[in-house]
């Protein structure tokens, strides 16, 4: 799917899939504009810098002497 | 005694402690400003004068038995609604949680309790922390007092009008990616976001867990130290706590910046996004009057802004999905338009990307706090614009992204947004101080000593003079 060409129809069963199921029409206008947003975004992510060894910055931890 | 609503902090608990101010006198001057004012600011979505003067009446006679608990007994202050007290809705202004009671205080509010504030309300937000200034929510946004036409920022957009137009001398709010700082900037006051995990988030409606901070909006540097002491402090319920914030925040404030080495990003404000001419100005005359103080300035180098963007934007609105998505298929029509467009946009965000922003939070964390190594301080830009009309949704969207706040989310460093000025047209100017991991103590030296220099703190809005 070319994602700048996404289209009402596609993010209507995209919605779908996911249980989405009571958007309006409106609403997945808005839908579409969010996602076209969050994949240009996606582009300026420089996602070239990383190196295998970079580890995510999750939050959860285990206490120290914690039974795994 | 007048104009007890310009009272700071610092100012009214050394009256109230003498004793030549009753807590109850104090508490009934706010209330009857708010009473006369917040019909055109709409700064407060919950206003609970019954319960002030109830606090402010035991403060009165705590304090008359010699019972004094420090620098906020006796002290209105007021909590975003996303903040949890016990027997109250927190509805976070959205229809959604409109009958969401809060069983318990969250540890922030309880520590404020604990502290002997007077507690006047629950203050406006952007729906959830994302979606506004909205006009299709049960309550109205909040304006801003320096000119009610125009945006006072968000999401804390409650807790920055409350402060700047003397309804409170402190607010509390949160920050994901610059909630505390935009208000604060708007607005012309002081408003921290402190390193990630010295406040907890227990109680708090999360917008994005790993993004999310609580913080003080007060007028004055001194104030906001002092607030941040009493809220600081780890709380095992929160996964993100840290064991040991430092405290001490108000400690060392008079101290001057003399030999202090001050980073300028002004790439920032610069090159990666060009900031509005008198904005820049702000920022520079605050950095000269800096070096005039005798700190030691130099220019240093981030991350391209828009790198910390996209990965803060990543995080945040899977984040944000993920607790929302239940809602969202359930009763998507009783969000306000703004929020649930910005909260979908995490709908179909990838794991991979979702995992690899993650990474690069922890790549940008290292390498920025690397290029702090030689410095005491940052600074740069918060806004890169004055405060739009709040009636123009196509200037709230052009200028709402347009900011460098969302980089200290990323690398969970204290920031602080201070006041440097006014436009031409009396809309505040501002800037953010940056510290180290834990330095908040030094972050509020700085901003003091360039508070005491300016005294942009002693401007306040005149009601009189905004559009009715």
């Amino acid at each position: 799917m070319a994602e700048d060409n996404l289209t009402l129809e596609e993010v209507r069963k995209m919605a779908a899939g996911i249980g989405l199921n009571h958007l309006t029409d409106e609403h997945l206008q808005q839908l579409l504009r969010a996602t076209r947003a969050a994949r240009a975004r996606r582009t300026h992510l420089p996602l070239s810098s990383l190196d295998p060894a970079d580890e995510p910055a999750h939050v959860f931890s285990l206490a120290a002497g914690e039974d795994r | 005694m007048s104009d007890l609503h310009w009272l700071t902090v610092a100012e009214a608990a050394e009256l109230l402690r003498g004793k030549k101010l009753s807590p109850v006198e104090y508490t009934r001057a706010l209330i009857a400003r708010i009473e006369r004012h917040d019909g055109r600011l709409n700064a407060f979505l919950r206003f609970t004068p019954e319960i002030a003067l109830e606090d402010a009446k035991r403060a009165e006679t705590e304090i008359g038995r010699g019972q004094w608990r420090g620098p906020l007994h006796g002290i209105p202050y007021g909590l975003k609604d996303i903040i949890d007290y016990a027997g109250l809705p927190t509805t976070a202004h959205s229809k959604i949680l409109a009958d969401n009671v809060a069983a318990i205080d969250a540890h922030v509010a309880a520590k404020l309790k604990a502290a002997g504030g007077v507690f006047m309300g629950k203050l406006s937000t952007h729906e959830f922390a994302i979606g506004g200034p909205s006009f299709d929510l049960p309550w109205p946004p909040a304006r801003n007092p320096w000119n009610r036409d125009h945006f006072c920022g968000g999401s804390s957009s409650g807790s920055g009008a409350a402060t700047a137009a003397g309804f409170l001398p402190a607010a509390i709010g949160t920050d994901t990616g610059g909630s505390v700082r935009n208000p604060a900037s708007m607005c012309g006051v002081t408003g921290m976001k402190p390193t990630y995990g010295v406040v907890s988030r227990r109680g708090v409606i999360a917008l994005a867990y790993s993004l999310d901070h609580i913080g003080p909006l007060t007028r004055t540097v001194r104030d906001n130290a002092l607030m941040l002491d009493l809220m600081a402090g780890h709380d095992p319920l929160d996964p993100g706590s840290v064991p040991h914030a430092p405290g001490g925040y108000a400690a060392g404030l008079d101290r001057g910046v003399k030999g202090l080495k001050v980073g300028v990003i002004r790439h920032f404000y610069q090159r990666d996004m060009k900031a509005d001419p008198e904005m820049a100005a702000g920022i520079e005359a605050a950095v000269a009057k800096l070096a005039g103080l005798g700190a030691e300035v130099r220019e240093i180098q981030a991350a391209p802004l828009g790198d910390y963007l996209a990965c803060n934007r990543t995080l945040l609105t899977s984040e944000a999905f993920a607790m929302h998505e239940k809602w969202m298929r359930e009763r998507p029509q009783d969000y306000g338009a703004l929020a649930r467009e910005r909260i979908m946009a995490g709908a179909f965000v990838r794991a991979a990307d979702y995992v690899n922003a993650t990474r690069l939070r922890r790549k940008m964390a290292d390498a920025f706090h690397a290029s702090l190594a030689e410095i005491d301080v940052a600074v740069t830009a918060s806004s890169m614009d004055p405060p739009c009309r709040i009636d123009d949704p196509q200037a709230v969207e052009h200028t709402y992204g347009r900011q460098a706040r969302a980089v200290f989310n990323i690398t969970g460093s204290p920031a602080l947004a201070v006041p440097v000025g006014f436009s031409k047209a009396g809309l505040p100017l501002a800037m953010q101080i940056v510290g180290k991991p834990f330095s908040e103590a030094l972050v509020y030296r700085v901003a003091n000593a360039y508070e005491q220099a300016t005294r942009w703190v002693e401007r306040h809005p005149s009601f009189e003079a905004v559009s009715a």
